[in-house]
């Protein structure tokens, strides 16, 4: 600022002489001179001002070498060759995409592929296909800025060597399914690590595996597997479908029986102790007198029997004859009466 | 007017003399100061600096890390495997006066690098086999490959801070060969849980027609026992009651069973001696 003053002091010196346009004729260029250097110094002075963004550290050199870090907001530094600026943006979070790029971001997002950098090899020898992003920030723009040439390509450089390593030394089912994370972590960890030693100045804040698929000349193959496992399961529950229904129909069949079992047992029961307690009523008749009841119980039957049946009566001293009938044409002959 | 344009003129032709005399060297860069092609100062630090104007020539040279893609290279494991190498360089200019007179660019450099790497590489990973190299193992051997690198572009300025594997490819034609072998692979996978569903389906649907036989054979067991209990209870019944006077029991039983013995059809030829029809005859019929 001091400097600015100085030049603008000549300036304010000239101003006022300047109001009144008559006079410049009389007083020749000398003002007009003056005026035009002292615009240029303004001028010159003037573009030192610069503004640091929202997101921005601006790192101020003096003859090219750094000298401090300003933060956001409208500042001023000496013009060239003296001093200058470079602003970095260090609150924006930076993201690197690996194996695949966005080409329109959401809400319709649209990727394309880069096998070249999403296929690895795994431990067991196959290849599989991992997209990947890193997320970073720069936690140090000098070390930034003075000690790395492209520092985003360096980082995505070491996140690919490093994604490389960590799913090779697992085989192709844990980086699908199991190691994801762990892969992610550890190669976090390493591309940290190794970015430091570069004094590269980033923070990784995040890698995060994306889709870990097989390639895509196998995919086929592996829907296959996930079908099998589904058809394997379908199997498996038609049949528990079958004993689930199977067996307790068995089990109504097998009541069903014990049922039956259960009512002839009552029956049989109940119908001897019917039969049973008849006897007795008529045993105890009996009792009272033998003959009488024996006749009576004959006669009665005889009662009951015979209204219904076709019969022949002969007399006693027939019977030796009636041995020879031709029994099959006895009712012809049921007129043979005495 | 004239004087005015004089007056730049003037300004601007004394700035030029008087920035002759001086130099900068920006934060990112050093610099070698050359009289009549010959260096006579190393800057390796920022700053403002004189010179003597039209003699001293300035050569600005990188300070910060550089970073070398080396072209993909084919390898041979000592397994006799082909790998594609896809591997980076990192390298600073250290002493920019050895830089300056042995490969004066950043190009003449990495050409020397190019050849350097690719040397140690193929010697190193030539003793390993597929299996270490892309393991984590492969750390340790380009930490090798970067040491021998920086000792021997040592004698260029150069220093080198790392070498690394970007990517370890196999040639395409390996490549269709692991697909092919991890299609069948899978293919193997799901005709085993295809045949693990069967099995276990199998295995399900015996067992529940194994209970289900069980379970009626048991139900026809306590059926047939509860039949014979049915039934001995029955006769410890009539037993009990018959044989009270067995004699008369037999008398009785028979009378009844003619009842339902004898259809109503039946004929019966009755003889008039018999008991229930002797009365039938006169004779019988006087009290004796």
């Amino acid at each position: 600022m001091k400097l600015a003053n100085e030049h603008r002091f000549p300036g304010d010196e000239e101003f006022p002489p300047s109001k009144p346009p008559v006079r410049r004729s009389k007083l020749g260029g000398g003002y007009i001179f003056g005026l035009i250097v002292a615009a240029v110094i303004v001028i010159y002075a003037l573009t030192g001002i610069y503004q640091i963004g929202p997101s921005e550290d601006g790192l101020v050199k003096t003859f090219g070498k750094y000298v401090m870090t300003v933060g956001p907001g409208l500042h001023y530094h000496f013009p060239a060759p003296f001093q200058s600026v470079v602003k970095v943006d260090v609150r924006t979070v930076r993201k690197i995409e690996i194996g695949f790029r966005t080409i329109f971001p959401p809400p319709n997002p649209q990727y394309r592929e880069v096998p070249i950098e999403s296929l690895m090899l795994t431990g067991d020898s196959n290849i599989v296909s991992v997209e990947a992003i890193i997320q970073y920030i720069i936690d140090d723009p000098v070390k930034y800025v003075f000690n790395i040439i492209e520092g985003d390509r360096i980082v995505k450089q070491t996140t690919e060597s490093f994604l490389r390593e960590r799913v090779a030394v697992r085989g192709l089912e844990a980086v699908l399914t199991s190691d994801r994370d762990k892969i992610s972590q550890e190669a976090q960890k390493g591309i940290q690590k190794t970015l430091d030693t570069y004094n590269a100045g980033v923070h990784v804040v995040n890698v995060k595996l994306q889709d870990v698929s097989p390639p895509s000349e196998v995919i086929a193959a592996f829907d296959d597997v996930n079908s099998a496992k589904e058809d394997e399961q379908k199997t498996i529950n038609l049949a528990q479908q079958y004993a689930n229904s199977v067996i307790p129909i068995a089990r109504g069949n097998a009541q069903k029986i014990l049922n039956t079992a259960e009512a002839y047992k009552e029956s049989r029961i109940l119908k001897a102790q019917g039969e049973v307690a008849r006897f007795i009523d008529v045993l105890q008749k009996y009792s009272l007198g033998k003959d009488v009841t024996r006749s009576r119980l004959y006669i009665e039957t005889m009662e009951d029997i015979l209204p219904t049946m076709k019969k022949m009566i002969v007399s006693g001293s027939t019977t030796g004859v009636l041995k020879l009938l031709n029994l099959s044409s006895l009712p012809e002959i049921g007129g043979v009466k005495r | 007017m004239k004087k005015l344009i004089i007056f730049a003129i003037v300004v601007i032709a004394a700035l030029f003399i008087l920035s002759s005399f001086f130099f900068t060297v920006d934060q990112a860069k050093q610099a070698v100061v050359l009289r009549f092609g010959e260096i006579t100062r190393v800057i390796k630090n920022a700053g403002l600096y004189t010179k003597s104007p039209f003699i001293d020539k300035v050569v600005y040279l990188e300070k910060r890390i550089i970073n070398y893609d080396i072209q993909p290279e084919e390898i041979i494991t000592s397994d006799q495997k082909r790998l594609l190498i896809d591997n980076y360089a990192l390298w600073r200019i250290e002493d920019p006066k050895l830089f300056v007179e042995s490969v004066k660019t950043v190009e003449g450099a990495q050409m020397r690098m190019d050849d350097i790497v690719y040397s140690y590489l193929r010697d190193i990973l030539a003793k390993h086999t597929l299996g270490d190299i892309i393991s984590d193992k492969r750390t340790a051997y380009l930490q090798q490959v970067t040491l021998l690198t920086r000792k021997a572009l040592k004698e260029f300025g150069v220093y080198t801070v790392d070498v690394k594997i970007k990517r370890a490819d196999l040639p395409q034609a390996n490549e269709q060969a692991v697909y092919q072998r991890m299609k069948s692979d899978r293919q193997k996978v799901a005709a085993m849980y295809r045949a693990q569903g069967e099995q276990q389906a199998a295995q399900t649907k015996a067992e529940a027609d194994k209970e289900c036989q069980i379970i009626l054979a048991t139900a026809q067991k306590r059926a047939d026992e509860l039949k014979g209990e049915g039934d001995a209870k029955a006769l410890e019944i009539y037993a009990d009651a018959y044989n009270r006077d067995p004699e008369f029991y037999r008398f009785w039983r028979t009378l009844q069973s003619y009842k339902t013995a004898i259809a109503s059809d039946t004929t019966v030829i009755l003889s008039t001696d018999s008991d229930y029809l002797r009365f039938i005859d006169k004779e019988n019929v006087k009290t004796k």
